[in-house]
């Protein structure tokens, strides 16, 4: 991306004669806005000390904004069409089984791939699983199904266990109660940073990437509870952000002083105000068809339909020889991509604009992994909260969640650089190559 | 047309790997919830056998995935691994051979303890059978089957829980219970022998499946004994009541569906395989285990074509009283020119399957599992028959071979009802499975006087002849049955109710299953389980 260029001299020469060493402190969903808010606001001390110690904007996410597609890009440095991520689910091959995230679909090499040289101590990175050899230490976070293959290497699986660390909160009891979630966020971040301790006092090692992901969940959750100071949670939403500075505060005073630090998120968050059934839009308007039972997922999609949505606003035309039941010729997908395009832009709910832009896959995607796109990708008008709603009775339902992601307002903190040093309007895909410049201490 | 069990998906596939995927066998969630959940939220498995697709929905159905291949009984997992406990007996071994044909991978345990008992009654298997050694060299040399097979008693859970999982079944069917009322019915020892080696057995199969394969099904042998036979003539539904049953009582009336239905019954022996039913049951809830408890009527017959292969692979076929079946025992008593022996008034009605059909049920079973967490009935029955009824078609048959036959009515040893009504549902095995009888009554007993008659095997029936005629009395006496009646057959009046037998089969009419024999052939599936789905 072009935001590389900005790297520049007046960071340079802060970190002339660097050890070589960097962390990444990777924050789930957090908005740049909020840490702002929370720093300022005295909520995370430890943030606000660094605010004064380096640089802070608001970065761009990926297209669609989810943690598979913005975390792949950041350790890859490269646009989904080349890395080949596109959401947590694609089908698999000639189905329409949805297959669910694994590292394996990864085109494009990580950071650790690309410079095995350096030692790495990585917890708790997204779309990691199942955990692959690294020189040092891997900890897959989300989505990882089986701690155990989660791990990298296994040896160290015993004592994961006998810490109980885990991977994510327990959805289950988290949504039982938001006192369970609470008490589940606490432990997984206490472990987290504990696991972290561990590994980094005991491992010589290069390059640190920590990521707390509870942060993510608890938006979520109780978005609404940051927002409204009167809301029933709002002390225990602000208590939990306490503690993650704590734990920001932990990780960097295992840092030396000459240590690159950035501290990142991969997108931010809002309100969710109503969520948006795409496929119940393209049953709607005739593009989808389903058989009525069983409602066994895609597997339901009948002959003669033209598009379906995946999570969370991808677009795909049916094509012939593409899927079992493909039914879109060659010669005619520009007519129905005009079309939808245009049923999509002009999408009102209760009078306003549902959909901010529509996107071609030529527009966002270049690189060998293009054919996988989506045909569409859109992106919401705030409030809105698109996902593919298969089987959903209604195009528009009342949030069941508090949070939704944003593209726009994730957040890139550098320490020790100057404003200008950056990108104007950084993007995800600028966080490797600005890294690997803070590790290497000169111009590359 | 399609394969029975064709719409079936990853959910049902035993390669499907829950554990650590689906973490609900930890937090106890409802199968509905489960269901809503892969509905609206969609759920995360992944594939033993093909681990490279990662995590993903399990929606991939049979018929689509490559790893399961048509046969003439239903798509069947290619090489699937199927343990079978018990598998020297009369059940086992034929089903074990059945399967190696159609190319399973066939493990077994057995200690014998068949052998050792018909030993200690001073009986023996009227065909000889052969010690398990030549048995599995026969195998692989006759019908190039290997059979990976190991001497354990599966009351040994430590020994059992090892073979499982260096074998890591897809299916388990469990056969390894001793299978006698009257056996049960001897005495104390014998009731308690029945019982521990059932139920214990059973459970500790239960806590092994959930630790070390609980995404492989289990098909456990019930009876159809388990119901009793109610003489209100209510209907003996699949184990569970129909959504549609209801309770009424005093003016209000509740919905009995999906509980599972009365059981009554009618030895020891049966006590334990009820309480098989009620653990089983129980495991399905709580461990999300998946089972078919089969309860299957009273067994026939010798013949299938392995077994028919070689007379080293022959099946085990007793005559004695406490492990002889009826049509079993009949044969054997028309052979040596004795009186057919029918207990009491010869009116009880019982259902009743043949070996071969038996085995074909079996297969379809294996090859359509439950769902995680279900537990499912079949009542396994082709026919139903009064017992005098039995014996005057044994002595038809007879007659073709040159055996005049008479037949006696004894003293009937047993607590049961002479005259009682019988309905039996049998829904799911010809609408839900695909099966169809293929063995008519008289051509199974045709089949068996054919290998009976032949001369070593006269003279081995000669040899138990006197331990047909019983003296295990319920009641706890010893003491041989007194005749109260002889007749020619034919000769007397039938009386009592008429056994109704519901199958639903206009659902699955024979020009459906002709159509889907066809299907099979022009996909290429066959015996071997080979076909090939283009």
């Amino acid at each position: 991306m072009s935001g590389n260029i900005y790297i520049g001299i007046a960071y340079l020469s802060i970190r002339k004669g660097g050890l070589g060493r960097g962390a990444i402190i990777g924050l789930d969903g957090v908005p740049h806005g909020l840490v702002e808010d929370l720093a300022h606001r005295g909520v995370m001390p430890n943030f606000r000390e660094l605010l004064d110690e380096g640089v802070l904007k608001p970065m761009r996410s990926s297209i669609p904004a989810v943690s598979a597609v913005s975390w792949s890009s950041m350790m890859t440095g490269a646009n989904p069409g080349v890395h080949g991520v596109y959401g947590y689910t694609e089908f698999l091959p000639g189905t329409y089984v949805v297959a669910y995230h694994s590292s394996r679909w990864l085109r494009a090499p990580p950071l650790w791939r690309r410079d095995p040289s350096r030692r790495y101590v990585i917890i708790n990175l997204p779309a990691t699983y199942p955990a692959g050899e690294v020189n040092g230490v891997l900890i897959s976070g989300f989505v990882a199904p089986d701690l155990e293959r989660a791990v990298y290497p296994r040896e160290l699986l015993g004592e994961l266990r006998e810490l109980n660390y885990k991977v994510d909160v327990d959805y289950v009891r988290a949504s039982s109660s938001p006192l369970l979630l609470f008490k589940e966020l606490a432990e997984t971040l206490k472990t987290r940073v504990e696991v972290c301790r561990r590994l980094v006092e005991r491992l010589k090692w290069d390059v640190l990437i920590f990521v707390v992901t509870g942060t993510d969940r608890l938006e979520h959750f109780l978005w609404d509870a940051y927002r409204d100071e009167g809301h029933e949670w709002h002390g225990e939403f602000l208590e939990y952000f306490r503690h993650v500075d704590e734990a920001i505060g932990e990780v960097v005073n295992l840092l030396g002083e000459d240590d690159a630090l950035m501290i990142i998120s991969d997108h931010g968050m809002e309100h969710l105000e109503v969520d948006v059934n795409l496929n119940r839009l393209l049953e709607d308007w005739g593009y989808l068809k389903l058989e009525n039972e069983p409602k066994r997922s895609y597997n339901a999609i009948r002959h003669g339909t033209k598009a379906f949505a995946l999570d969370p606003s991808r677009i795909y035309l049916n094509r012939v020889g593409h899927y079992p039941r493909g039914s879109v010729e060659k010669g005619d997908e520009e007519r129905l991509l005009g079309e939808l395009t245009e049923l999509l832009q002009d999408l009102r709910w209760r009078g306003r604009r549902v959909i901010r832009r529509v996107y071609r896959r030529e527009e966002l995607y270049h690189g060998d992994a293009v054919d996988k796109a989506p045909d569409l990708v859109l992106v919401p008008e705030e409030g809105f909260n698109l996902r593919a709603g298969l089987f959903r009775e209604e195009a528009f339902e009342e949030g069941e969640l508090s949070g939704k992601h944003t593209e726009w307002d994730a957040l890139l903190y550098v320490r020790g650089v100057e404003r200008d040093a950056l990108p104007e309007s950084p993007s995800i895909e600028d966080v490797l190559p600005l890294f690997q410049r803070l590790m290497e201490g000169e111009p590359s | 047309m399609k394969l029975h069990n064709a719409h079936k998906t990853c959910w049902n596939c035993p390669a499907a790997i829950l554990k650590g995927n689906v973490d609900f066998r930890a937090c106890g969630q409802s199968l509905e919830a489960i269901r809503r959940r892969i509905e609206r939220e969609g759920l995360l498995i992944e594939c033993a056998r093909l681990p490279d697709l990662g995590h993903f929905e399990p929606t991939i159905t049979f018929e689509e995935c490559p790893e399961w291949r048509p046969t003439k009984y239903g798509y069947l997992l290619e090489n699937m691994r199927v343990m079978i406990l018990g598998i020297d007996g009369y059940l086992g071994w034929t089903l074990a051979l059945k399967l190696g044909a159609l190319g399973c991978e066939v493990s077994g345990v057995d200690c014998f303890l068949r052998r050792k008992m018909v030993r200690e009654l001073g009986t023996d298997s009227v065909v000889p059978i052969y010690p398990m050694e030549e048995r599995l060299k026969a195998a692989k040399e006759v019908l190039d089957i290997d059979i990976k097979f190991r001497e354990i008693n599966i009351l040994d859970r430590e020994k059992l829980g090892q073979f499982m999982r260096e074998v890591q079944p897809e299916a388990i069917v469990h056969y390894g219970e001793i299978p006698s009322a009257p056996y049960s019915m001897i005495d104390c020892n014998h009731a308690i022998q029945v019982q521990y080696n059932n139920v214990i057995g059973t459970l500790g199969l239960l806590f092994l499946m959930k630790e070390i394969c609980p995404e492989s099904s289990l098909i456990k042998l019930g009876t159809l004994g388990e119901y009793g036979a109610p003489l209100t003539g209510r209907p003996l539904f699949e184990g569970l009541f129909p959504a549609d049953a209801v309770l009424r009582w005093r003016g209000r009336e509740w919905s009995l569906g999906g509980e599972l239905t009365p059981r009554d019954p009618v030895s020891f022996y049966h006590v334990s395989k009820v309480q098989d039913t009620f653990n089983i049951y129980e495991a399905c809830k709580y461990w999300w285990l998946r089972s078919y408890d089969v309860m299957q009527g009273v067994i026939y017959g010798v013949h299938t074509d392995e077994v028919a292969a070689d007379p080293r692979l022959r099946t085990r076929l007793d005559v004695d009283e406490w492990f002889g079946t009826v049509v079993n025992r009949f044969v054997a008593q028309a052979i040596l020119g004795m009186p057919l022996t029918v207990y009491g008034e010869g009116e009880q009605i019982r259902g009743f399957i043949a070996l071969e059909d038996a085995m074909e049920c079996m297969v379809r079973l294996i090859s359509s599992p439950p769902e995680p967490g279900q537990y499912d009935v079949v009542n396994q029955v082709s026919g139903l028959h009064k017992v005098s009824e039995l014996a005057e078609t044994v002595a038809r048959v007879a007659a073709e071979f040159g055996y005049d036959v008479k037949i006696q009515r004894v003293e009937n040893p047993r607590v049961e009802a002479d005259y009682h009504p019988f309905e039996v549902v049998s829904t799911k095995l010809p609408n839900e499975l695909g099966f169809t009888p293929k063995v008519p009554l008289e051509v199974e007993i045709r089949r068996m006087f054919e290998l009976l008659t032949q001369p070593h095997i006269v003279e081995r029936i000669r040899k138990v002849a006197h331990l047909i005629r019983p003296r295990t009395w319920w009641s706890g006496e010893k003491k041989v049955v007194e005749t109260l009646e002889v007749y020619r057959p034919g000769t007397r009046r039938r009386r009592g109710f008429k056994p109704r037998l519901i199958t639903d089969r206009e659902r699955f009419p024979v020009s459906k299953v002709e159509e889907v024999e066809r299907a099979v052939e022009a996909i290429g599936g066959g015996e071997g389980g080979d076909g090939n789905k283009g």
